[in-house]
């Protein structure tokens, strides 16, 4: 990585990287101004949030570490934290209460299981 | 700033005005940092550890601010990969901010392009969910964009101090202990609320679903696959039970 020319190679590949994040965090809201998408579109697009937090959750519960088999098992780690995050979250809206109480069934099942 | 001018009074008004919904937003995302602090750290450990020398790590946690994709571009970088197929893995695995920006777009069209341009950029997983979660409760101000803005400069700020931690101190932090998990729970501290009606309850078993049964495919596609089924999930419930088209239903 001292070769100066493997550094001009590497940084435009994160200059790259960096304008694939722009590209995709600023598509719509760049060039979609200009046309107006349709209500339903907009009422799909209500849904996002909880759509893909979920395709991101759950698997990361689920299948750890990532490409290995989906372990539903009770003594997976991952599944005994968030199922306490998601008990606390249904007693309380705080976070931190929800963050301490899932970290601490995840390390509990981790260490002891 | 001099107010004697009724125009200087008005502006310095607004200003204000911004600046409070700047700190509020500020405010808002506080708790979630916590995850996105323990995601930054490992983000930028992973980096290191993964055989990227540390000024190369920085430079790319500060311009590509997207841990999700640097972490699936990094094996490539240090294999010599083709660019185009970096920056390819790149677009791929950030799908979702296609989504995401599609989303926002109604909250930001009458800004001028520059800000929507940076209001984009600073957007993450976290920062859009907990807009997207203050526009359904209700809580936005007036000035959304600087609410926004607010959400966005506290998690920027978080997350490269600890990527920054997390490359610098890579050799000394133990990766043992399951800090990762912290990033997941505080998801699911900022979904979890949204979870109270059928519509997104189908969408979110949905997502679950397909994401689960297309993790295997590469570049994170499983994720996005999940997302786009359960979007449809939920509008298809979200229809059923409103019944007359969801335009004639606003319209009456």
């Amino acid at each position: 990585m001292n070769d100066p020319v493997a550094g001009i190679a590497l940084a435009i590949v994160i200059v790259g990287l960096a304008l694939s994040t722009f590209v995709t965090r600023t598509s719509f809201l760049l060039a979609g101004a200009r046309f107006k998408l349709g209500h339903r579109v907009e009422v799909a697009l209500r849904y996002a949030p909880v759509c893909t937090l979920a395709a991101i959750i759950v698997p990361d519960v689920l299948i750890h570490p990532p490409g290995h088999a989906i372990d539903w098992s009770l003594l997976n780690p991952r599944l005994i934290g968030a199922l306490a995050a998601g008990l606390w979250l249904c007693w309380s809206r705080n976070i931190l209460g929800c963050l301490a109480f899932g970290m601490a069934g995840y390390t509990l099942a981790r260490l002891y299981l | 700033m001099t107010s004697s001018e009724p125009e200087a009074t008005v502006t310095g008004a607004l200003a204000a005005e911004r600046r409070a919904a700047f700190r509020s937003g500020q405010r808002a995302i506080i708790p979630y940092l916590f995850g996105a602090a323990a995601w930054g750290t490992v983000s930028g450990i992973a980096m290191v550890k993964g055989g990227l020398a540390v000024p190369w790590a920085l430079m790319m946690s500060l311009l590509v601010y997207a841990g999700s994709a640097q972490l699936a571009a990094l094996p490539l970088i240090v294999a010599g990969a083709p660019l185009w197929v970096i920056v390819a893995t790149g677009l791929i695995t950030n799908l979702r901010f296609v989504i995401y920006s599609a989303a926002l777009r109604p909250h930001f069209a009458h800004l001028p392009w520059r800000q929507r341009a940076r209001l984009g950029f600073f957007m993450t997983d976290f920062t859009f969910t907990r807009f997207m979660r203050a526009t359904q409760e209700g809580e936005l101000p007036e000035h959304k964009d600087a609410w926004f803005a607010g959400v966005c400069a506290n998690n920027w700020i978080t997350w490269q101090v600890s990527a920054c931690t997390g490359i610098i101190a890579a050799s000394y932090i133990p990766t043992d202990w399951g800090l990762e998990f912290t990033g997941t729970l505080a998801l699911i501290a900022l979904v979890g609320p949204s979870l109270n009606a059928k519509p997104a309850l189908a969408g979110a078993a949905a997502a679950a679903i397909v994401a689960l049964i297309a993790h295997p495919l590469p570049f994170k596609l499983g994720l996005f696959c999940g997302a786009l089924a359960g979007i449809i999930a939920a509008t298809l419930v979200d229809a059923f039970q409103q019944g007359p088209t969801p335009a004639e239903a606003e319209g009456a």
